[in-house]
């Protein structure tokens, strides 16, 4: 358990993106249930998790939305698209939203200088942003959930 | 999907020629000694940044007495900047893939590992299919590729940050030597290469014509054609502005964020040597662009932030330095800035070049150094301000 | 290969760092984050020296044929500086506290403090081990101790970039996972950012109040060095005058916690050969080492059934204390307060346990007294040998030994050698269980019968023993390298060869005790007469015995 050099069989980053996936974060649960599937030390887990800005240890939004902070998007105003998501969204870098809909955060370069401001939603590229584009797309997947919520209900 | 502007410009790009299993097959053919000696006569050096020649790393693995090896590649494109190694994900991944094999031939490695940038989720499931296309064609008994996945962390670009991340560690940097070539995943000695690198290297086999001197340069900033353009090395600024299209002058360069920021000089030509004396590094040539408008303060100060979010925290000099290297930028753009405080800043940034462990933390105070020397006016200008209240 | 060093040609070993390199020609350099026993980091990025002209760590760098090493130029210093002053932008450096940072702090020459702190955690207290992140230089020792020495991997740094921080999973405080309370951590820490969390106020306010009659018991471990809080050097027997000390800080009773070793030898001799005698659970381990318990009951539920239900000797003693002394004295067991001076941080945790009805109110740690008799202005030095209380004050050289890795089998098997076979051991001193290595074993022959034993110290060596613990009949286990001479609450020492000099003491005063058999101690046999009847008795189990729970690791 302790000896740093061991192989390990199975790749840690893909096993934590596995499990991340099933819920959209990695409670305390789940990385218990590594710790022992793995014989890893829970300690070292956390520590790895916690290194990672993508890997949540809190429940997030539907919509996870990283924003571009690095020096090409800056030069494409990036920092009006934070201001305004930010407003829009009535939450603060780092934070989700009281619905559980969004969650905000600010991150470096996705290499999307060449179609800056970009953001990632959900892990999904979104470049070439302008205000007003941005808009559009919040209420879209605002509207979609409206819908799906409709239909649930029914 | 190609969008119509870079199908233009792609068209003719050399890193997009696909070799279709050819060059390995070459490989093969030719024996590992003969394909070291071919790299070495064509002079292929990475295309990471670190620009050391690849057939003397592959070379030192090889030759390293040891009952297994590995070969990486290194996707984890993170430089702000760089977006050249996504170009060829998307547009010729099979022949880096086919790189990677004859990366494997070469230095006699069985398991192989492509590190993708958490950022580039969305790229994988295309990567992974063609993963598995190209090894049922080549046939290479008990070769494996496994992608790993990347999860929001610059530092893992550095290869032994890297090496941590795939052994189930944080992604912290270690000391050299050992170096990773000789001493690298689980104590064996393991090659790491830069995506574009490998793509070269299979053209670099199959193709005679084979230009060396091509690099991707990634344009970003204040110009109306951002994008990938392929130039050889000598190729002069006013070239390469005139694709670029600037709406305004341009003021400014900075190599990605850890190369320094110089002026625009439409006059020289873009080579190690000449971004050298300016006190800048080139790495993997990603040029982001200000004009006239842009007090580069500002931008400092975001590259700044940039480190303050990506240092990996363990040695002294860059986990402390970087915060405060940002706090006295803050403190400079609020008005509130003072002489002695740009004094400060050289101090702490030479200091982070000098004692930093890795090489993240060595340039991490580049831009501080180049802006305060080159753009003295736009430090004042803050300066000057707060003065006046 | 040759090399200069600050500009005088030396031979140099290729394989050597610069670190030892310079060390081994009288020349020092600096260090913070580097630990003898470990695999360099090159974290603190204070041992820097210049390579050619270049700065480099000298703990993770190897000479370089023909290289010139400068380590005293202007350029080296003032980098050495910086680092101190981004690590540590506030030192708190009183000379009392004696932390190895304020020696560090001298050696670099730091003048000033040119960068606040930014730090904002929230301090872990609560378990006997507590700490405040807020002074930590992220020097990464402590992560290292646990995880590689100690085998129990209770922290690791979490975050990134100025964000790094040491914590448990998920910022839980210590009191709450699998931490084995053995306080390695806090002898590794340079800036004093982990210590125990002190009883001194609770023991003075019984000190100070008439209506308690305080005693206090002396592990065999405090005797071989309390001296050196006071500047006396390792390895100096002070047994007299921590005695004398005890009673001038306000101590009503001071008693020899050896007395409560010599019961636990004999009870759990008899175990030993009960065990033997009727196919019991074998291997056999010990368990006066609390922070070895609770490794137990976190990482190896498999093994309760193997751990003798002896308590360890001062929960034994403290017992004793309340019902044998408290009789002779005719004092009523109420206004008793018993505190129990250890080199141990984990019987902190131990005397607070559910599972037995502790006699032991608080625990001091070595540290913790020294802080106290300077707070009472005695003068250690100075003091005369005093003898402790007779009621409970004769102990056997077995008794001593308990402080040292190896010295709890070796007292056992004087006794149960005299039990087996009603003859003594010729060979009195068992060498073969003495000394640092981490796992040594030997065997005896009992009636005919081989019993095979080992010892292991240090919770990663305990570890390895567990994987071959069939083998043995016999097991002892100690949490702390070097056995309680280096514990948790021990004074935090730099020397290396203080462990080595402090288990010398404790070996010495064996060599020269009158008694050096626990079954040979007149006060032990005395209370198994009036009160106890013979080990492992009925009235014995119920106050000297105890058992064990099953702790979730996480």
């Amino acid at each position: 358990m302790m000896a740093r050099a061991k192989k390990e069989s199975k790749i840690l980053m893909n096993i934590l993106h596995e499990a991340q996936e099933k819920h959209g974060y990695l409670s305390e649960h789940m990385l218990k249930q590594i710790s022992i599937d793995h014989d890893i030390p829970i300690a070292r887990l956390y520590g790895v998790v916690k290194f990672y800005t993508m890997f949540h240890t809190e429940p997030q939004g539907k919509y996870v939305i990283e924003i571009c902070g690095s020096p090409s998007c800056v030069l494409a105003d990036g920092t009006a698209l934070e201001k305004f998501l930010e407003s829009e969204l009535q939450v603060k870098i780092g934070g989700t939203t009281q619905d559980q809909m969004f969650s905000l955060y600010k991150t470096s370069c996705i290499g999307c200088c060449d179609e800056a401001p970009a953001l990632l939603l959900n892990g999904e590229a979104h470049t070439k942003l302008t205000v007003e584009r941005l808009r559009a797309l919040l209420n879209r997947l605002k509207e979609a959930h409206a819908e799906k919520k409709k239909h649930q209900k029914k | 999907m190609l969008r119509k502007r870079n199908t233009r410009r792609s068209e003719g790009m050399q890193i997009l020629r696909q070799t279709n299993m050819e060059a390995l097959e070459k490989a093969r053919t030719l024996g590992s000694d003969e394909v070291l000696t071919l790299l070495e006569k064509k002079g292929l050096e990475g295309r990471g940044g670190a620009a050391y020649p690849t057939a003397k790393k592959w070379r030192n693995s090889r030759d390293t007495p040891a009952d297994e090896r590995f070969i990486v590649c290194n996707a984890d494109e993170g430089e702000p900047g760089t977006f050249k190694d996504k170009l060829i994900i998307r547009h010729n991944a099979e022949t880096m893939i086919e790189g990677m094999l004859i990366a494997a031939y070469v230095v006699g490695a069985k398991k192989c590992f492509i590190y993708l940038r958490g950022e580039y989720e969305y790229l994988r499931p295309r990567l992974q299919e063609q993963v598995d296309s190209v090894l049922a064609k080549a046939k290479m008994d008990g070769v494996e590729i496994e992608i790993v996945r990347g999860a929001g962390a610059y530092v893992c670009g550095e290869a032994t940050a890297l090496l941590q991340s795939i052994q189930g560690f944080r992604g912290t940097s270690m000391y050299k030597p050992p170096n990773p070539t000789t001493c690298g995943l689980w104590g064996k000695p393991t090659v790491i290469n830069n995506v574009e690198t490998l793509t070269c290297v299979a053209q670099a086999v199959l193709f005679d014509d084979w230009n060396p001197s091509l690099r991707l340069l990634s344009l970003s900033g204040n110009i109306k054609n951002p994008g990938v353009y392929e130039f050889p090395l000598g190729v002069k600024m006013s070239t390469v502005i005139d694709v670029a299209r600037p709406e305004k002058k341009l003021k400014a360069m900075s190599f990605g964020c850890f190369g320094g920021i110089m002026p625009v000089d439409e006059n020289m030509a873009i080579t190690p040597e000449a971004i050298c004396m300016e006190q800048c590094q080139h790495g993997a040539y990603s040029i982001i662009f200000m004009d006239e408008t842009v007090n580069v303060v500002d931008i400092s100060y975001s590259i700044a932030k940039f480190y303050t979010y990506e240092s990996c925290g363990k040695c002294t000099p860059c986990r402390e330095g970087t915060i405060r290297i940002l706090n006295l930028l803050k403190k400079i753009r609020n008005g509130k800035g003072v002489k002695k405080d740009l004094q400060t800043l050289q101090e702490l940034a030479t200091h982070i070049q000098e004692t930093a462990l890795c090489g993240l933390g060595q340039s991490c105070g580049n831009h501080v150094l180049t802006s305060i020397k080159h753009f003295p006016q736009d430090y004042d200008y803050y300066l000057k301000k707060g003065a006046k209240t | 290969m040759k090399i200069k060093l600050n500009g005088k040609e030396i031979e140099a070993d290729s394989a050597k760092s610069l670190l030892d390199t310079c060390r081994e020609n009288g020349i020092n350099v600096p260090t913070l984050c580097y630990h003898a026993s470990l695999f360099p980091e090159a974290r603190c990025r204070v041992c820097l020296v210049e390579m050619n002209g270049k700065l480099v760590t000298s703990c993770s760098t190897k000479p370089r044929e023909g290289a010139s090493i400068i380590t005293n130029n202007e350029h080296v210093m003032k980098a050495r500086r910086l680092n101190m002053e981004l690590m540590v932008p506030e030192p708190a450096c009183r000379k009392e506290d004696d932390l190895e940072v304020c020696g560090i702090y001298e050696e670099v020459g730091m003048r000033s403090a040119r960068f606040a702190n930014i730090k904002e955690y929230k301090p872990d207290l609560g378990a006997a081990v507590i700490r405040d992140n807020n002074k930590c230089i992220n020097c990464g020792r402590c992560v290292k101790v646990c995880a590689d020495i100690q085998g129990v991997y209770a922290i690791d740094f979490a975050s990134r970039a100025h964000n790094e921080h040491v914590t448990p999973y998920f910022e839980k405080n210590l009191a709450d996972v699998a931490c084995i309370r053995c306080g390695q951590c806090i002898l590794n820490c340079p800036v004093g950012a982990i210590s125990e969390r002190s009883h001194i106020d609770e023991v003075i306010a019984a000190l100070d109040d008439p209506e308690k009659h305080v005693v206090a018991q002396v592990a065999p471990s405090i005797r071989a060095a309390l001296g050196e809080l006071f500047g006396m050097p390792a390895g100096t027997l002070v047994t007299g005058k921590t005695v004398a000390a005890l009673r001038r800080c306000g101590f009503d009773k001071v008693f020899d916690v050896d007395l409560g070793a010599d019961m636990t030898i004999m009870e759990e001799a008899s175990e030993l050969l009960h065990r033997l005698g009727n196919g019991g659970k074998m291997p056999m381990i010990t368990t006066c080492c609390p922070g070895w318990i609770l490794m137990m009951e976190f990482f190896y539920h498999d093994l309760i059934g193997n751990m003798s239900t002896c308590r360890s000797p001062h929960e034994m003693l403290g017992m004793l204390i309340k019902t044998y002394y408290a009789k002779k004295a005719g004092i009523d067991p109420k206004k008793i307060v018993v505190v129990s001076i250890m080199p141990c941080t984990a019987k902190k945790f131990e005397s607070t346990r559910e599972e037995l009805e502790t006699g032991v109110d608080y625990v001091l740690t070595t540290r913790e007294l020294g802080r106290l008799a300077k707070m009472k202005k005695v003068d250690f030095a100075s003091l005369p040998d005093e003898e402790f209380d007779p009621a409970l004050g004769i102990a056997t050289g077995a008794g001593v030994i308990f402080g040292a890795t190896g010295g709890v089998m070796e007292a056992a098997l004087r006794t149960a050698h005299f039990l087996a076979t009603g003859k003594e051991l010729e060979k009195l001193e068992i060498t073969e269980i003495r000394g640092m290595k981490g796992i040594k074993e030997g065997k005896i022959v009992l009636n005919g019968k081989e019993v095979r034993f080992a010892c292991a110290h240090g919770g990663a060596n305990a570890r390895q023993l567990m994987e071959q613990k069939d083998k043995y009949h016999f097991i002892e286990i100690m949490a702390c390298p070097g056995g309680c001479v280096g514990g948790g609450g021990q004074p935090i020492y730099r020397d290396p060869d203080t462990l080595r000099k402090r288990t010398e003491a404790i070996y010495g005063a064996d060599r020269t005790s009158k008694l050096r058999r626990s079954h040979e101690n007149p006060i032990v046999l005395q209370i198994y007469k009036e009160m106890l009847g013979a080990p492992l008795s009925e009235e014995a189990e119920r106050l000297l015995h105890t058992h064990y729970v099953k702790k979730d690791r996480f």
